[in-house]
C-alpha cells in the first residue's frame, strides 16, 4: 500500500515538474517571437500617395507634428520627417546593412553608408538634430549571404535593416511579409528621383503588382571569344561576335567553330562555362531555344519540354566530343575556371560582364615569362577577349542574354532598433527608403557600375559614365563628392584601378544586350526547378543521362512533388527527330 | 505528507528533469507539431499556427514512391549507416586492441593521431577529402595514382561503379570520423580489466589470439552493446559532412544524399519547407528509436542490467 501511494506521488510530482517545464520553455520559444508579430506590409498603414496629411510642423509651438508624407523630394521630405522624430524625442535614427558580391561590389554596403552621410549634411544644413547612424555594416563574399541570413534571423527580429541581394529573392520575402511594400513611397518619388529608372529593372522587383526593392545594378552575360583562339584558326573573333548578334551563327556554328579549335590544337578546350548553380547562368540555354517560363495563368510557372531538352543535348554533344569537361560543374573557380580562360585554353566562354574587371583585379594568369600568377592589364584583356550575345539555339531563334538584378530591399521591421518603434515606425521605414534613393544617386551608381563592371540601373548614371571629368577625377582617386570617408577611401582604391578607358567603353558597349536580356520569374517554384536544373546539366555532361533521360529526371523531380506539380505547367513534349549537333 | 514528499521529489528531480525535458523531450514534441504545421521559410508566427493536418507526410509518402531522389535516400541511408557502422565498431575495436599490445608511449601517440579527424573542423576535414578524391588531376588520390602509371586518366571517384564509388566515400570520410569514438570507450575498458585476468592467462600460456578471444572480448560486452547503439544512432543523424561533400560535388547527387540530409536540404536550402523536413524528421527519430530497441535486444541488454542470481 505504501508503495503505491509513493508510486503515485511520483507520478504525480513527475507529471508536475514536466507540465511546468513545458509551459515556461513554450512560452519562451512561441511568445519570445509572438511579441511583435510581422504584418504583411501591404496591409500596414503606410502614407498613401493621394492621402492628404498635414505636413510636419514641428517648431510651431503648441502642435504635435503628425506624420509627415513623402513628396519626392528628398530634402524636403527627411527634413519633415526629421521634425517629426524630433519632436517625439529622437534624434538618433539606427539601421543595419548587409551587402554581398564580388570584391569590388562594396557599394552594396558603403552606398548606404554613404547615403546616411549626404542626408545628415542636409539635416545639419537645416540646423536639425536628428543624425541617421548605419551601426552595424557587413559585406558577405557569397552572393545569397544576407539573404539567408535575413531569412533566418527575421522571425527573431535580429535581421538587418536594409539588405542588396539578388531580386529572386523578393517572391519568398513577400509571401512571408517579411519586407516592406515600397509602392506608396515608389508613387511618391517616381517622377522625380525614380524617373529615369529603367522600367525593365523596375519591373524585375514588382512582385503580384507591388514594388519590394530599388534595383542597385545589373548586368548581362555575354559569350566571350578568344582572340587568339580565334586567330589560330584564322578566323576574325569580331566577325564571329557580329554574327551571333544577328543571329546568323547558333549554337550549332560555336560547336562546329569549338570543335575546329580543338581538333586543330588551337585550344584545350571549346567551350567553358560557369559551374555551380545553373541558375542563372545556364538557363540561357533555355531562352535561346525559345523557353518560356511565364504563360497564361500568372500563378503558375511554366517549363517547356522542347527547350529543355535541346539545351541538355547542346550540354551532352560538348562534353562527349571532349569540348567542356565532364567535371564542368566541380571545376575550381581559381585553380581552374579563370586560368583556363585568361590562358586563352579555350575558344569560348560563357560568364559574365563582371569577369572584365575581375581578371584586371585576381591573378588568375599565370605569366609564361616570369612564371608567376598576376591579374591581366585591362590592354591584355582588351587584346585577348571579343564577345556577344548568348547565341541563338538553332536557326530561326534569337539570340539572347539574361539579367539577375542585384537590389536593396527593406525590412518589414525596419528601425526596429530605434526608440518608441511601434509609434514612429512609419518614419523609420521612410528614413530606409530615403536611405535607397540616396544611395542609387547618379554619381553612386555610376561608380559602382565602373568599379566592378556592372550596368548601371538609371540614365543619369549611365550618362555620368560618359563624363570625361567624371572618369578623370575616378581615375586619379580625387573623390570629393563622396561625403563618408570610410566610403571616399574604400571607393577610391578600387576606382584608381579600374576607372580606364577600355573597362568604360567595355561597359557602355555591352549595353546593348539589355535590349535582349531575360530576367527570370518571381516565382517561388523557380529555386526549386533551377535545382532540377543544374543536376540535369551535371547528370548529361558527366554521360551519367542521355539527354532524353535528364530532361525525364526533371519532369519526374516536378511530379514526384504534389505542390511542385501543382505550381508549374509542363508544356509540350521531347521532339521527335531533333538532333545535335 | 504526500504533498510534502512530491515537493521533495520535485525539488530534488527538478534540474534533471529540467534538462532532459528542455534538451531531449522539447525539441521531439516541436519536431512533431512542426510536422502538423505549413512551416517554411522560417516564419514560425505563421506556421506554427497554421495547421495541415496529415498533408506533410501524405507528400512524404507520396515522394517516397514517385521521387528517385527520395527512394535513393533510403536505400543509400541503409547502406552508409550499416557500412559505417560496422567500420566504426570492428575498426574502433581493432585499434583498441591492437594499441592494448603497444608500448604505453607509442600507442598514445598513435591513438591521438586517430582522434586529429576528430578534432579538425568540420568544414578544413571535409576540404580535406573534396581536394583528394577530386575527380581531376587535381585531386590528391587520381595524382598519386597517375605518377604511378596505375591510371592514365583521372578518374571521378563518386561515379566509380556508381552507386559504390560514392558510397565508398561517403563511408570512408564517416569511418574515419567515428572510429576513435570506439577505440577510446574500447581502449579504456580493456585498461581497465583487472590485471590478474591477463596475467593469469599469461601465465597459462595464453597467446595474444587466445588473449583477446577469451579474456577481453567477453568482457567487452557492455561497451560493444553501448558503442554499436550510440553510434547507429550517431549515424542516422549525421548529415554535417556528408553536406559539404554534397555541396562541393565530391558525391554523386542523387547517390550522396542519406535521409539525415534530405531533412537538411528540404528544411534550409532552396523552398525551406521546415514542415515538411519536420515530418521526415519525426520519421527519422521513430526508426531511430525502434532500431536502437532492437539492437538492445539482439545484443542481451536485458541480460545484461539483470540482477545477478547470486551475491558477488
Amino acid at each position: 500500500m505504501a508503495g503505491a501511494t509513493q508510486n503515485r506521488t511520483l507520478l504525480i510530482a513527475g507529471a508536475v515538474v514536466v507540465v511546468l517545464i513545458i509551459l515556461i520553455a513554450g512560452y519562451f520559444l512561441f511568445a519570445g517571437g509572438g511579441e511583435q508579430p510581422a504584418e504583411a506590409p501591404a496591409q500596414e498603414e503606410q502614407p498613401a500617395a493621394g492621402q492628404q496629411q498635414e505636413q510636419a510642423t514641428g517648431g510651431q509651438e503648441g502642435v504635435a507634428p503628425q506624420l509627415p508624407q513623402l513628396t519626392g523630394d528628398v530634402r524636403t521630405d527627411i527634413v519633415n520627417i526629421a521634425r517629426y522624430l524630433e519632436a517625439n524625442g529622437v534624434t538618433e535614427v539606427k539601421f543595419r546593412v548587409h551587402g554581398a558580391g564580388d570584391p569590388n561590389s562594396i557599394h552594396r554596403v558603403y552606398g548606404i553608408v554613404e547615403a546616411a552621410a549626404r542626408l545628415n549634411k542636409i539635416l545639419e544644413e537645416e540646423g536639425l538634430q536628428l543624425r541617421i547612424v548605419i551601426e552595424d555594416k557587413k559585406f558577405s563574399a557569397k552572393a545569397d549571404e544576407p539573404a539567408e541570413v535575413f531569412l533566418q534571423s527575421f522571425p527573431q527580429r535580429q535581421e538587418a535593416d536594409i539588405i542588396a541581394v539578388s531580386y529572386r529573392w523578393i517572391s519568398t520575402f513577400a509571401e512571408e511579409g517579411y519586407i516592406l511594400d515600397l509602392t506608396p513611397y515608389v508613387e511618391a518619388y517616381k517622377n522625380t528621383e525614380l524617373a529615369d529608372y529603367y522600367e525593365s529593372l523596375m519591373n524585375a522587383v514588382t512582385y503580384k503588382g507591388r514594388v519590394y526593392a530599388l534595383p542597385q545594378d545589373t548586368e548581362a552575360r555575354p559569350l566571350y571569344i578568344l582572340k587568339p583562339v580565334m586567330a589560330c584558326l584564322g578566323y576574325d573573333a569580331w566577325e564571329i561576335a557580329q554574327k551571333v548578334d544577328a543571329g546568323e551563327y547558333t549554337w550549332y556554328d560555336i560547336f562546329r567553330i569549338a570543335k575546329e579549335a580543338v581538333d586543330q590544337g588551337c585550344s584545350e578546350w571549346g567551350v567553358i562555362h560557369r559551374k555551380g548553380t545553373a541558375h542563372p547562368d545556364l538557363v540561357q540555354f533555355y531562352y535561346a531555344f525559345g523557353g518560356e517560363f511565364t504563360g497564361e495563368d500568372p500563378e503558375k510557372l511554366y517549363l517547356y519540354v522542347d527547350a529543355l531538352y535541346k539545351w541538355l543535348s547542346v550540354e551532352y554533344a560538348l562534353a562527349r566530343n571532349g569540348l567542356t569537361p565532364e567535371n564542368m560543374l566541380e571545376w575550381d573557380w581559381y585553380k581552374q575556371i579563370h586560368p583556363t580562360i585568361v590562358s586563352a585554353k579555350t575558344a569560348f566562354d560563357i560568364g559574365g560582364i563582371w569577369y572584365w574587371t575581375e581578371w584586371q583585379t585576381k591573378d588568375y594568369y599565370l605569366d609564361p615569362q616570369t612564371g608567376e600568377r598576376r591579374p591581366l592589364t585591362a590592354e591584355e584583356v582588351y587584346e585577348k577577349f571579343a564577345y556577344s550575345l548568348f547565341p541563338a539555339g538553332e536557326p530561326g531563334k534569337s539570340p539572347v542574354t539574361l539579367s539577375q538584378p542585384f537590389a536593396f530591399m527593406i525590412s518589414a521591421n525596419a528601425g526596429k532598433l530605434n526608440p518608441d518603434y511601434e509609434k514612429l515606425k512609419d518614419a523609420y521605414h521612410m528614413i530606409a527608403f530615403l536611405l535607397v534613393v540616396k544611395a542609387n544617386d547618379p554619381d553612386l551608381n555610376a561608380i559602382h557600375s565602373i568599379v566592378s563592371s556592372h550596368l548601371p540601373i538609371r540614365e543619369k548614371s549611365a550618362q555620368l559614365m560618359n563624363d570625361q571629368e567624371f572618369i578623370q577625377k575616378l581615375a586619379s582617386g580625387n573623390l570629393d563628392f563622396i561625403l563618408d570617408p570610410e566610403a571616399r577611401d574604400a571607393f577610391a582604391e578600387l576606382s584608381v584601378k579600374t576607372a580606364n578607358p577600355i573597362n568604360i567603353e567595355f561597359l557602355s558597349k555591352v549595353s546593348y544586350m539589355l535590349n535582349y536580356t531575360n530576367v527570370p520569374p518571381l516565382h517561388w517554384a523557380y529555386q526549386p526547378l533551377a535545382e532540377f536544373f543544374k543536376e540535369a546539366v551535371d547528370f548529361v555532361l558527366k554521360g551519367q543521362m542521355t539527354p532524353e533521360e535528364a530532361t525525364q529526371y526533371v519532369l519526374d523531380q516536378i511530379r514526384a512533388d504534389p505542390e511542385l506539380a501543382q505550381a508549374i505547367e509542363i508544356v509540350g513534349e521531347i521532339p521527335q527527330g531533333w538532333t545535335f549537333p | 505528507m504526500s504533498y510534502s514528499r512530491a515537493l521533495t521529489l520535485a525539488f530534488f528531480l527538478g534540474p534533471a528533469m529540467t534538462l532532459v525535458i528542455l534538451f531531449f523531450v522539447l525539441p521531439v514534441i516541436v519536431t512533431l507539431y512542426a510536422s502538423f504545421t505549413d512551416l517554411r521559410n522560417w516564419n514560425i508566427q505563421r506556421g506554427l499556427t497554421e495547421f495541415v493536418g496529415t498533408y506533410n507526410y501524405e507528400i512524404l509518402g507520396y515522394m517516397a514512391f514517385n521521387n528517385p531522389k527520395v527512394k535513393y535516400a533510403v536505400i543509400t541511408t541503409i547502406v552508409f549507416v550499416a557500412a559505417t557502422l560496422f567500420i566504426n565498431v570492428v575498426g574502433g575495436l581493432t585499434l583498441a586492441i591492437l594499441t592494448f599490445f603497444l608500448e604505453e608511449r607509442v600507442s598514445t601517440g598513435y591513438r591521438l593521431l586517430w582522434l586529429l579527424p576528430r578534432m579538425t573542423p568540420v568544414a578544413v576535414y571535409s576540404l580535406l577529402w573534396y581536394y583528394f578524391f577530386h575527380s581531376s588531376d587535381l585531386g590528391t588520390l587520381n595524382k598519386v595514382l597517375l605518377s604511378l602509371g596505375l591510371i592514365s586518366e583521372p578518374i571521378d571517384w563518386k561515379l566509380w561503379h556508381l552507386p559504390v564509388g560514392t558510397w565508398m566515400i561517403l563511408v570512408f570520410v564517416n569511418g574515419l570520423v567515428g572510429v576513435s569514438f570506439g577505440m577510446i570507450v574500447f581502449y579504456s575498458a580493456i585498461k581497465s580489466l583487472p590485471w590478474e585476468y591477463i596475467a593469469a592467462a599469461r601465465v597459462d600460456g595464453a597467446g595474444n589470439l587466445t588473449l583477446v578471444r577469451r579474456i577481453i572480448l567477453p568482457q567487452l560486452r557492455w561497451h560493444l552493446v553501448f558503442v554499436t547503439v550510440w553510434q547507429l544512432l550517431s549515424l542516422l543523424t549525421t548529415y554535417a559532412h556528408i553536406f559539404l561533400l554534397y555541396q562541393w560535388g565530391t558525391i554523386d547527387r542523387l547517390w550522396g544524399q542519406t535521409w539525415s540530409l534530405f531533412v537538411f536540404t528540404t528544411a534550409f536550402l532552396g523552398d525551406q519547407r521546415q514542415g515538411l523536413a519536420a515530418a521526415a524528421a519525426t520519421v527519422l527519430v521513430a526508426i531511430g528509436a525502434v532500431l536502437g530497441l532492437i539492437t538492445l535486444r539482439i545484443m542481451g541488454f536485458q541480460r545484461l542490467v539483470t540482477r545477478p542470481r547470486g551475491e558477488l
